[in-house]
């Protein structure tokens, strides 16, 4: 019994590498100039599926002998991809993920390699979100759409109380202008929706636009910095103005307060207008209600704009036909023609910038009164700055979800909030505290340039030697060559 | 335990207190109401089964009308075609066929085996102490192993094949358990002994002597781990990850989508699912239930 | 040292035989057993390096509400359908092991029947039952003029419809049980208790129920492991616990840490945190019960 299980044991001895099928580096890239034919399968749900879908008649067209299958099924889509990719069998040829969760995937060393077809692709997108692609200055993702943020009223009741949204240039501006509409409407009417549960996304657009973080260049918890503690008080002051409706985000209720003068207004993304398209289905066409305008700035002149939402596209490096599925995604994310197409059929804001330079953008939305709001929405959209988000950011984003929403709905009274939340992160993910002084975290405070590499930019560290084994000194578990890591 | 029973006469009187006819006419209403009761519970236990059955046949705006349609009238094939069009029910139904025969096939011939060395074989040493431990491990939860059975499968590369599916529930303590029980309690050790002194190898003991009697019991055991193999869903959801190794109920599963639920499609499915076991039951019945029974009363 | 080689020759059989089992057993049962225990002390999502975190994940196990909930709603759904399940189970069994009974195994098939069939099609099927205004059930409450209930749309409602739907499929499976233990006592009880003009009640509490203990405890005990580690119902009947974490149960809440969010090392520290404390409560339970069996009884039947 004994001699079995220690035969056992030596033949599978846990952690020497990751578990998954080992992948191959040097057949983990994708071929350059490699002829494209054969089946492509691809995973993704929702309206994203619905745009490749229109995408892929014309992609079988230009390529003869390939067929492209977009697979809409999201039930436990994350489940059924994480065991195709620990099991190293049955991951799709192409899959997405949100933008955000990028970082985590790739680290795990079980996407393939698109630096060699992709590199050239770098300067096209916003480094906010080409940021999330890249590990080690190697490529492993490619932005599909952004979410750029701007701020939607109701036109008839600003005009009815006399609210000019083009004077609203700071949340201050904009906090007056909702306590003056809240006076004036006898509390019948609120600026915004801001329940507890919706805090920690409104966050994170605020964090970009005053420069805060939640992870530093190098990994480590610095949501406590002045930049975010600016962030969580015009959170606060918003919440204690009284311009603020409780009503949760994306239910019932509140898809039907497009349709009446509850409230006023709501800062949100590009697909926000998707949304109120889908909820106010009556409106065939007419114009509604609804305007556009920039997004209020935290100080005057300060950026007014950030990133709420978006996905990439990845190829897992067990894929057998990666020449195919490349020419698929670069088909459907590096060309214009890929792009416009996707943002005309299911308005999906193209992350490819030069997309952009195009006169569909100029053209006036019958919803929004005629206002070309998709020129709109693509002001600024390089400079937006780029939230540091590693590996560990979907499990961070659910504690601070869980530790803001908490904060919100018990009064927000412990000013130091943000304190405690990050020394729960460091114990919570173990990783340490970034010490207080930003400066040294190489990362600039809230003007507008783009993050650009200094002393250490975040693609050039990889997460795994942060994170790597060698770092808790803990030399058993070694982790010694994998396919990323310490080839840097 | 038992009442406490009093070594004088009862007291009480031996003539019941109220008249024969009323007691009897108390007893019909009784039995009346028992009958009226079973048999509405037992058309309740039907009803989802009829309700599959039916709905199967229903377009998909019947399976939704209300009020509801009990019985289609022209019986609408629709789900079936869309089925055999959107999935591959007849690769799936191969696949839980082989899965299945293969786990039954397994687990029978290396429990049974088992079953008669423990116990045929007394003087083995450390013959008590291996069957203990076998009995102990009935007490380890699967949900403490699955993630490394699952890590294990991965290193043999045997996820997405077929052993994944059979080899690690094959020989289970139970099992075991079982066949060591009735063979202990049918198979006499003279017929055994007889048997060795002809010459006859264990092997073919076990094949010619052992297997004949213990077919109600294999039969039991056989059934209880093909209705586990057939219908296993969680282990199938883990390990398989290929359309075509899929096994009917994770097709069925994963016809879901996260638009719509595509229940005429499901119904079909459900049905070619359902019914080979739900007829295998049907005409196994007697032996499955006795086997269980038998196995308990010789507790 | 030499008898001990010379019988392991002759009984060499024996070993044989009984290898396979104890080979399978090495590599599913007793390396996982061991790795996960060696899982529970660290921090893995099977695919980026694993990290050492002591006692981390037990300290975790402390604070994540969720888990407590998962255990609560367990908890719940247990009370809700264990009772009614074992009260009808006994009662099906009872009538089906009377004498005068006809039909027997129509009925014992169809009360049987639904513990063959697959639970993911059922909760399918029962989804349709269930929905709230599709459903048959709905439609039979609106014909009695009752409200209609969202069976699987309302957190309230959630677990009572897991509930239905484990006691449709497994009281035939009890009632297999019980009649087993019934048909395990002997005539000659009752038949002593009619020479005393016992009623039929006394029969049921005197005789019946005290000797159906044993099998009472087997159920019992599958049914509290059943409760604990249900998964197909809940994964397909309520989508993973919905609305909400109302019907979330422990089985589901360890398969979602496990093979959703991956969390291989807290996952295993859970399992088999919590499968101790499950395995010492059974324990207590039988030692409880062991104790009461071997009570002297006074007057007991000699026979039998």
């Amino acid at each position: 019994m004994c001699l079995l299980t220690a035969a056992a044991l030596a033949l599978l001895t846990p952690g020497c590498t990751a578990v998954h099928g080992s992948v191959d580096p040097s057949t983990s890239a994708v071929p350059v100039n490699a002829s494209v034919r054969g089946d492509v399968t691809v995973w993704s749900w929702n309206i994203a599926a619905k745009s490749l879908q229109s995408l892929t008649p014309q992609f079988e067209h230009d390529h003869a002998g390939t067929k492209v299958t977009v697979e809409m099924n999201g039930t436990n889509i994350q489940s059924r991809l994480l065991l195709a990719l620990v099991a190293g069998v049955g991951a799709p040829d192409v899959t997405q993920f949100q933008f955000y969760e990028a970082p985590h995937y790739i680290a795990t060393g079980t996407l393939a390699d698109l630096t060699p077809v992709a590199k050239k692709y770098e300067t096209m997108f916003p480094k906010a979100v080409w940021q999330n692609c890249t590990m080690n200055g190697k490529i492993y993702a490619i932005p599909w759409d952004v979410g750029p943020c701007a701020l939607y009223y109701k036109r008839s009741v600003f005009a009815k109380y006399g609210v000019d949204p083009d004077k609203i240039r700071t949340w201050d501006d904009y906090i007056a202008a909702g306590q003056t509409i809240v006076k004036k409407s006898g509390g019948k009417t609120k600026m915004m929706t801001l329940g507890p549960n919706d805090i920690e996304d409104l966050f994170e657009v605020l964090l970009q636009q005053t420069g805060g973080q939640v992870f530093d260049d190098h990994g480590r918890i610095a949501v406590d910095s002045p930049q975010a503690r600016k962030a969580l008080s015009i959170i606060k002051r918003l919440r204690e103005s009284g311009i603020c409706s409780d009503v949760p985000a994306y239910g019932q209720e509140w898809l039907a307060g497009f349709s009446d003068t509850s409230v006023a207004s709501y800062p949100g993304a590009v697909w926000l207008g998707g949304l109120m398209k889908d909820a106010m289905g009556d409106y065939k066409g007419r114009s509604t209600d609804w305007g556009v305008t920039r997004l209020p700035a935290v100080d005057a002149g300060g950026i007014r704009v950030a990133d709420w939402g978006g996905s990439v596209l990845v190829i897992p490096a067990q894929c057998k036909n990666k020449a195919a599925a490349w020419a698929f995604i670069e088909y459907a994310l590096c060309t214009r023609e890929g792009q416009l197409a996707q943002y005309h059929k299911e308005s999906l804001f193209p992350a490819f910038m030069p997309a952009l330079k195009t006169k569909a953008l100029d053209e006036g939305d019958p919803f929004f009164g005629g206002q070309p709001i998709g020129r709109l929405f693509a002001t600024d959209i390089d400079k937006i700055p780029a939230l540091n988000r590693t590996s560990n950011w979907t499990e961070a984003q659910g504690y601070l979800k869980q530790d803001l929403s908490h904060w919100a709905a018990t009064g927000m009274t412990d000013p130091d909030v943000l304190g405690v939340v990050a020394r729960k992160l460091s114990k919570r993910l173990d990783l340490a505290l970034a010490p207080p002084n930003p400066q040294s975290w190489g990362h600039p405070t809230g003007h507008t340039s783009p993050v650009v590499s200094r002393h250490m930019p975040f693609d050039q560290v990889s997460s795994t030697q942060v994170l790597s084994p060698q770092n808790w000194g803990l030399g058993g578990l070694s982790w010694t060559t994998g396919p990323i890591g310490d080839r840097a | 335990m038992i009442a406490e029973r009093t070594t004088k006469p009862s007291t009480e009187p031996l003539t019941p207190a109220v008249s024969t006819s009323t007691r009897r006419s108390r007893i019909r209403v009784e039995r009346a109401l028992a009958y009226v009761g079973l048999t509405i519970c037992a058309v309740i236990f039907i009803f989802p089964l009829f309700w599959l059955l039916v709905s199967a046949f229903k377009t998909p705006s019947q399976i939704f009308a209300n009020p509801p349609v009990w019985m289609p009238h022209p019986l609408s094939t629709g789900n079936f075609t869309e089925l055999w069009r959107e999935a591959n029910p007849l690769r799936a139904f191969v696949n839980s066929v082989v899965i299945s025969a293969g786990s039954v096939f397994l687990t029978l011939f290396l429990c049974s085996l088992a079953g008669y060395a423990f116990a045929k074989f007394p003087e083995a040493p450390g013959h008590k102490w291996l069957y203990g431990f076998v009995l102990g491990t009935m007490m380890i939860p699967s949900a403490v192993t699955l993630i490394p059975s699952f890590l294990v499968l991965v290193k043999l590369h045997w996820v997405n094949t077929y052993l994944a599916m059979i080899v690690p529930g094959a020989v289970g303590a139970f099992g075991i358990f079982w066949m060591r029980q009735y063979i202990a309690a049918h198979v006499p050790d003279d017929l055994i002994a007889a048997a060795r002194i002809d010459g006859c190898g264990e092997f073919g003991i076990y094949l010619r002597v052992v297997l004949p009697i213990v077919r109600p019991a294999l039969a039991a055991l056989g059934i209880m781990q093909l209705i586990g193999s057939w219908n296993n869903l969680m282990w199938a959801f883990v390990v398989l990850r290929t359309k075509d190794m899929f096994t009917l109920p994770i097709v069925i599963y994963l016809l879901q989508g996260e638009m719509r639920t595509p229940y005429g499609m499901l119904m079909a499915g459900g049905l070619l699912t359902t019914l080979p076991l739900v007829i295998a039951f049907l005409i196994f019945q007697k032996q499955f239930i006795a086997g269980i029974t038998a196995g308990a009363v010789k507790e | 040292m030499t008898t001990a080689l010379a019988d392991l020759r002759r009984y060499r059989q024996f070993y044989l035989f009984i290898a396979p089992f104890f080979i399978l057993f090495a590599v599913f049962g007793l390396y996982p057993l061991l790795f996960s225990l060696y899982l529970s002390f660290v921090k893995w999502d099977g695919l980026t390096p694993m990290h050492w975190v002591g006692l981390g994940n037990f300290r975790r196990m402390l604070e994540d509400d969720l888990l407590w909930r998962s255990l609560q709603n367990t908890a719940i759904i247990g009370l809700l359908y264990v009772p009614p399940m074992m009260i009808l189970a006994f009662a099906f069994a009872q009538l089906l092991n009377a004498q005068w009974l006809k039909f027997k195994a129509f009925y014992r098939a169809a009360l049987f029947v639904p513990c063959v069939t697959p639970m993911v099609v059922i909760a399918l099927v029962f989804s349709l039952i269930f929905s709230s205004e599709k459903g048959v059930l709905n439609y039979v409450l609106a014909l009695l003029h009752l409200p209609s209930i969202g069976w699987l749309t309302s957190e309230q409602w959630s677990k009572v419809s897991v509930s239905i739907l484990v006691v449709w499929r497994w009281t035939g499976y009890n009632m297999i049980l019980m009649l087993a233990g019934l048909q395990g006592i002997s005539p000659e009880y009752y038949e002593a208790a009619d020479v005393d003009g016992a009623g039929a009640w006394h029969k049921m509490t005197r005789i019946t129920l005290p000797l159906m203990r044993p099998t009472f405890r087997f159920c019992g005990l599958l049914s509290l492991l059943g409760t604990l580690y249900m998964f197909d119902e809940v994964f397909v009947l309520t989508k993973g616990g919905g609305p909400g974490t109302s019907s979330l149960n422990f089985g589901m809440y360890l398969f979602n840490l496990s093979f959703s969010d991956f969390k291989f090392g807290y996952a295993s520290c859970v399992a088999y945190s919590v499968a101790i404390v499950v395995f010492i409560a059974t324990l207590i339970v039988n030692r409880f019960n062991r104790d009461e069996d071997a009570a002297p009884k006074r007057g007991r039947l000699g026979r039998a």
